[in-house]
């Protein structure tokens, strides 16, 4: 079993400060602008999360900040280090699971975190108390000593997220962590999450999952287009939205609805985006009615909706870096 | 001294997880590697009468050096554009030169077999002496770096690894096959041998066939010779440290 590991103390400040990033790709009128302008303060030992549609700019930004990608303009800081001039120092406490990354198919599960801790500078014990710990936190002792190239698309998955978390790094950048990954596989990621968060390290999320989103993080940020378009706390962000409650509603016409909020329809009923008084109205009106209604906040994604006007499972073509989501 | 030994252990690391284990799980990597070299050496002997074995076999020796090159090239690009294992390492402590270090000492892992055979055909074939191993050794672990230089630098441009292919095959052609290195350079028409020089490789098996005894050569042939080779050495992998794409433009 593994040893426990010291609690480090709580740290103060931002771990991430962006200040106007702008990134574009190539050169010329066929140039594309990934990121542009971006300011963001990303508070130490919390989870934040950055959501945003396929060719936002997500993984742009994650890039940039990880060291792996140059930014066109701007300044990023890490941990009081910028990540231009300063790189080497930024690197010595950080770790990333990068986007569409896999691991080396000739290795076993147990191999694949050890020998990546060892890469990192660990000596064998520690190396090994950690393989042992974060075998155990993120269930794949069954899988331990299976080549990685016999296991599913997620179990590889996993297998890569565990082992940037055994790295115990101040700063740790997961790109899309739980993409492929079964439900009950991805609550084990977001539990090692919420465990690296109670140890006072700092993840950077990018995901498209909403739910997961919302679950996972402090603060969050809506990327389109290469702009943040809102940032806080998922109260705050919801605070913030012009039509903040959601009425599920049967037996309306649109046009009954329309006075009261924004109108979507859905199998036979509708959706209404609705300020706080005209959704108690509209539900006092279908109670009285003797129709179906349900009230209550809306989700992240009709935020999303709101927000951008599509859905964020829609791509956005061409805004990214190359083979970036 | 701490940075010291973090870099020593994340080098070795590197060069056992893509050298040693590989190996264990498939020892046929071992053939894949010098399959060529002994194909060579076998054609060339059987073709000339055993008259260019010896060369052939100086030859062998540096094709199964720049055969680390090329598939350092191959792997380093896989991993970089397939695997993302460029960009994992990027944001860790592991720098550069560690990651270029480590897989090229994994690649010598897959030659050492290769260097075997062609080291005991050697010895069968002729008398050893430490003079010679104080010429062969530093010739190859120059081809080695200058390889392994090259390969990197390379690998860092190819936006699909598909290209490494076409690349791999033009290094060896460039390096091995088309210069004097399994043939003497008298073999070519007087016109063509001064465009043989152009090529590193060239002097590496010059200096090999003269540690071996079979082409004689003046102190200051020699002289150039490893001049030649150390400063296209240094001058690679001053280019791989200056050009080379570890963090991505």
């Amino acid at each position: 079993m593994a040893q426990s590991l010291p609690s480090r103390p709580a740290p103060a400040g931002a771990a991430l400060v962006a200040h106007g990033v702008s990134k574009r790709y190539g050169h010329g009128p066929r140039s594309v602008e990934a990121l542009s302008g971006v300011n963001l303060s990303i508070p130490s030992g919390s989870v934040y999360g950055l959501i945003g549609r396929n060719g936002a700019g997500k993984t742009t930004f994650v890039r940039i900040a990880a060291t792996q990608l140059q930014p066109t303009s701007g300044q990023l800081e890490v941990l009081g280090h910028d990540v231009v001039r300063e790189a080497s120092q930024v690197r010595l406490r950080i770790a990333a699971v990068p986007q569409e990354s896999r691991p080396l198919y000739f290795l076993n599960v147990d191999e694949l975190i050890f020998l990546y801790l060892r890469m990192r500078g660990l000596d064998r014990p520690e190396a090994r108390a950690r393989t042992e710990r974060v075998l155990d936190e993120l269930s794949l002792r069954p899988v331990q000593r299976r080549l990685v190239s016999q296991l599913s698309g997620g179990m590889r998955r996993r297998a890569m997220v565990a082992m940037v978390l055994a790295s115990e790094a101040d700063v740790v950048f997961l790109d899309e962590p739980t993409t492929g990954l079964d439900p009950v596989a991805r609550r084990e990621v977001w539990a090692a999450i919420r465990r690296a968060k109670r140890e006072h390290r700092t993840i950077l999320l990018t995901t498209h999952y909403l739910d997961e989103a919302e679950a996972l993080s402090d603060r969050l940020a809506l990327l389109e287009g290469g702009q943040v378009k809102v940032e806080g706390s998922p109260t705050e962000i919801r605070d913030r939205v012009r039509l903040p409650y959601r009425v599920t509603v049967f037996g309306f016409r649109r046009e009954e609805l329309e006075p009261y909020g924004e109108v979507g329809g859905f199998d036979g009923g509708f959706i209404v985006f609705a300020r706080e008084g005209a959704a108690r109205e509209l539900a006092a009106a279908a109670l009285a009615r003797g129709a179906r209604v349900s009230l209550g906040p809306v989700s992240l994604e009709d935020i999303f909706l709101q927000i951008v006007g599509r859905p964020i499972d829609e791509s956005s073509e061409g805004e990214d870096g190359p083979g970036e989501g | 001294m701490a940075e010291t030994r973090h870099r020593g252990r994340s080098l070795l690391t590197l060069a056992y997880m893509n050298g040693i284990v590989p190996i264990r799980t498939q020892p046929l990597y071992l053939l894949g590697v010098i399959a060529s070299p002994l194909s060579f050496l076998f054609f060339i002997t059987i073709a000339s009468n055993g008259s260019l074995f010896h060369d052939a076999l100086a030859g062998g020796l540096v094709l199964t050096m720049i055969s680390i090159g090329t598939s350092l090239q191959s792997d380093m690009a896989h991993y970089r554009q397939d695997l993302k294992l460029q960009d994992l390492l990027v944001a860790s402590p592991v720098e550069a030169p560690v990651y270029v270090a480590g897989i090229a000492l994994s690649e010598l892992c897959y030659s050492l077999p290769g260097v075997a055979i062609f080291g005991l055909l050697w010895v069968l074939d002729t008398s050893v002496s430490w003079l010679t191993l104080l010429t062969v050794i530093p010739v190859l672990l120059l081809v080695w770096a200058f390889a392994s230089g090259l390969g990197f630098t390379l690998a860092t441009y190819f936006a699909d690894v598909r290209e490494t292919f076409v690349f791999s095959t033009l290094v060896s052609l460039g390096l091995t096959v088309i210069p004097p290195v399994y043939y003497p350079v008298s073999a070519l028409p007087a016109k063509l041998r001064e465009y043989a020089y152009l090529s590193p490789t060239t002097y590496a098996a010059d200096l090999m066939r003269n540690a071996f005894g079979f082409e004689p050569l003046s102190i200051a042939a020699r002289l150039t010779d490893w001049g030649v080779l150390i400063a296209f050495t240094a001058a690679l992998l001053a280019i791989a440290a200056a050009k080379a794409r570890w963090r991505d433009p």
